[in-house]
């Protein structure tokens, strides 16, 4: 049986990594999903079996906002260290992505050759995953509102991960979020050990909670939570007065920590993928020097030169995801290095299909910061619309300019982007890869 | 004619808890829309701190969806005092628009696919029922012609033709309706239950539908008799409201029209 069970797992290691090379060869894309959809047809358990032979363990990086840009910090972090790490790195986190990623690095014998996999996993399917392989570590970034035509909510989502992680192993270590009221409860009830990420720095507090917010509710007894600063979306400074229910204890100080790229939710990414590599052993050294030559992973804040102009593209693909990317430009376009902005929403099934979202963000503050704001993607009316209803009459604000065709909408936003100021682009994901595409000329999916 | 000393208050439904699908554009549009006419407005939050003479101070009423456990959180504060309160403005005529978790609660009751049976507060004549943890979500864009008949003759007065409405739905529950009137006539998706082809109650001036996206903003006409009705009610005059350019939003009607392959006349729809 073990025979058997050896030789297919060749027979599926072969046919995947055979996919893989014809599929870049054929020039076809990254080759991220189909090689490990096919494989797993062979073996059904290659996942677990691949999983197992990961020297010092696997590493899974769950969350809403921020799987991407952390992992790569935290792969940078270990290889630096001359650590070998197999990480899903275009993106695609659901079950066949991952295997695609640790087929890359098996040999036909069906070995391993790694010491840590670092897997974004998609936040729906941890349960799952969590039944074929058991982490070293899972890390918990944050818990915002996303894609509700597919995933439903934050507290189901929460509860589902807390009945699968539960039961696990003592040995897996949880990394959470102790500022997402969500996560610093959920931590505070697994048995498991559980490490806390997060701010304790009043400077960087809101001045008010914005309305894209999914959890002020106590999430042990239902008050409302009483904050004393709020940092981002629902994380923060907080504590029930009904139940007693508080923010966890951290475990990292945040303001020994510089952060990587711009915006406060890089600087919750950095913490969290310190006190990673900090649990596994990492030297400081290495830890300190990967934040500071830190390159962006592509559409994260990632920076390009095109006709000597500077854009930088920032994925803004929810409610939580764009009020950050606002308030980022926003403070560029105050300190008055950048005043256009090219926003592309569309509605494929990787964006999501329902478009409401939008209604959740505040894009009044980016208008009311003035400039250009250039719309296009397939639901480029709905963002135009959006835009409108954010004009408090209709002369003032910004000037709204509508391109249906993608590519004329970059030309016109480079128009009129001036000479040594940054072009501002925030898609959602679909339209991330696409404006990617047009600028760089390749596919990276 | 200046509408300055003119004001109008917008009833905001529990906005931290119900307004998981950007129903808070509801508002917007109806409070953009009277500004830009001139019109005062102040958007008045009934929530958990809400007393029940705020209920009373409002024209206008707004209720978003909810997730299961802040709708929970609603119904446990919408009781006694506050319930007759607001079942009191909706008797007597003041308009409103309440989309997804809204009308659940607003009918007799609403049963989940796990739990205990949510008692609303039995306003509209109709039931909801989640049909089971396995049965597939309604989601999907969402077109339905109004068919409540004196809302449609009043909007097919203002349009000049048969008002037809553009939404996106993403609902667990389906509605059966008991005597109440539908709202609509489903075209394209599954209005209230995919099965009887009806979507939404209306009952007085209230407006119940499973359509977000929001709803108003790109169905002025919707948002603008909101509006009409509510200052007619309040200041019982008659009222007609200046034009506003809708070009972007008659753009984003037409471009999902295309796309789903339907006709905006909707003659040709009933053929």
């Amino acid at each position: 049986m073990q025979l058997v069970n050896g030789l297919r797992l060749s027979l599926a290691v072969s046919a995947g990594r055979t996919i893989t090379s014809l599929v870049r060869l054929l020039g076809l894309g990254a080759a991220s999903v189909l090689p490990g959809e096919i494989a797993s047809r062979i073996q059904p358990q290659i996942l677990q079996m691949l999983c197992r032979q990961v020297k010092h363990g696997v590493i899974f990086i769950v969350g809403t906002n921020g799987k991407t840009t952390t992992s790569l910090l935290l792969r940078t972090m270990l290889e630096r260290q001359g650590l070998r790490v197999v990480h899903n790195a275009t993106g695609a986190n659901l079950v066949n992505g991952l295997i695609t990623a640790l087929l890359d690095n098996t040999n036909l014998a069906g070995q391993v050759a790694a010491d840590y996999a670092i897997l974004e996993v998609d936040e729906n399917i941890l349960p799952l995953v969590l039944h074929s392989c058991q982490p070293r570590i899972i890390l918990c970034l944050n818990l915002f509102r996303d894609q509700l035509d597919r995933y439903g909510e934050v507290d189901t989502i929460s509860q589902r991960w807390q009945k699968a992680i539960s039961p696990m192993s003592p040995e897996t270590v949880v990394i959470a979020n102790a500022d997402d009221p969500t996560l610093s409860h959920l931590g505070q009830k697994l048995p498991q050990r559980v490490l806390f990420f997060g701010l304790n720095e009043p400077k960087y507090y809101l001045d008010e909670i914005p309305h894209a917010v999914d959890s002020i509710y106590c999430p042990s007894c239902g008050h409302s939570l009483d904050y004393e600063g709020v940092y981002l979306s629902h994380q923060g400074d907080f504590n029930c007065p009904k139940c007693g229910f508080t923010k966890s204890k951290l475990s990292i100080d945040s303001r020994e920590w510089p952060q990587i790229l711009i915006g406060l939710y890089n600087k919750y990414n950095t913490l969290a993928a310190v006190l990673v590599a900090q649990e596994i052993g990492i030297d400081d050294n290495n830890i300190r020097d990967s934040i500071k030559n830190f390159q962006a992973a592509f559409g994260r804040a990632e920076e390009l030169e095109i006709a000597g102009k500077r854009v930088r593209i920032l994925l803004s693909k929810n409610p939580v995801g764009m009020n950050e990317t606002i308030r980022t430009v926003n403070e560029i376009k105050v300190g008055g290095s950048s005043s256009t902005t090219l926003m592309v929403l569309n509605d494929r099934t990787p964006d999501g299909t329902d478009v409401s979202w939008i209604w959740d963000v505040d894009t009044e503050k980016l208008v009311a910061s003035g400039g250009t704001i250039v719309v296009s993607g397939d639901r480029v009316y709905d963002m135009a619309l959006r835009l409108r209803y954010s004009q408090k009459d209709e002369k003032n604000g910004c000037k709204l300019m509508i391109e249906e065709d993608l590519k004329d909408a970059i030309a016109t936003a480079l128009e009129h982007t001036p000479d040594g100021e940054t072009l501002h682009i925030l898609p959602t994901y679909s339209a991330m890869l696409e404006v990617r595409e047009l600028l760089t000329g390749r596919k990276i999916l | 004619m200046s509408n300055n000393n003119r004001e109008l208050t917008i009833g905001w439904l529990y906005p931290t808890l119900m307004s998981t699908y950007g129903d808070r554009g509801n508002v917007i549009c109806l409070q953009q829309r009277a500004q830009w006419r001139g019109y005062n407005v102040e958007v008045l939050p009934l929530d958990l701190q809400s007393t029940v003479a705020d209920f009373h101070k409002v024209d206008l009423l707004v209720g978003g969806g909810a997730q299961d456990r802040q709708q929970e959180i609603v119904m446990r504060d919408l009781r006694g005092a506050k319930a007759s309160a607001l079942r009191e403005i909706i008797e007597a005529g003041t308009p409103g628009v309440f989309t997804c978790g809204a009308p659940q609660l607003l009918g007799h009751y609403y049963e989940p696919a796990i739990g205990q049976r949510i008692e609303g507060l039995g306003l509209f004549d109709f039931v909801s029922k989640h049909p089971g943890i396995d049965a597939r979500r309604c989601i999907g864009n969402v077109v339905f012609e109004i068919t409540a008949s004196r809302l449609a003759k009043e909007l097919e007065a203002m349009l000049g033709k048969p008002p037809v409405v553009i939404g996106f739905e993403n609902h667990g529950g389906r509605t059966y309706l008991g005597k109440v009137e539908a709202l609509g006539k489903a075209i394209a998706g599954y209005g209230n239950n995919g099965e009887d082809g009806m979507e939404g109650a209306f009952y007085r001036n209230a407006i119940a539908t499973y359509s977000h996206g929001p709803v108003l903003p790109k169905n002025p006409f919707l948002a603008d008799w909101l509006i009409q009705t509510a200052l007619a009610e309040k200041y019982q005059i008659s009222v007609s409201l200046s034009p506003l350019d809708d070009t972007l939003a008659m753009q984003a009607r037409s471009a999902m029209f295309k796309r789903l392959g339907v006709s905006e006349s909707v003659a040709a729809a009933r053929g």
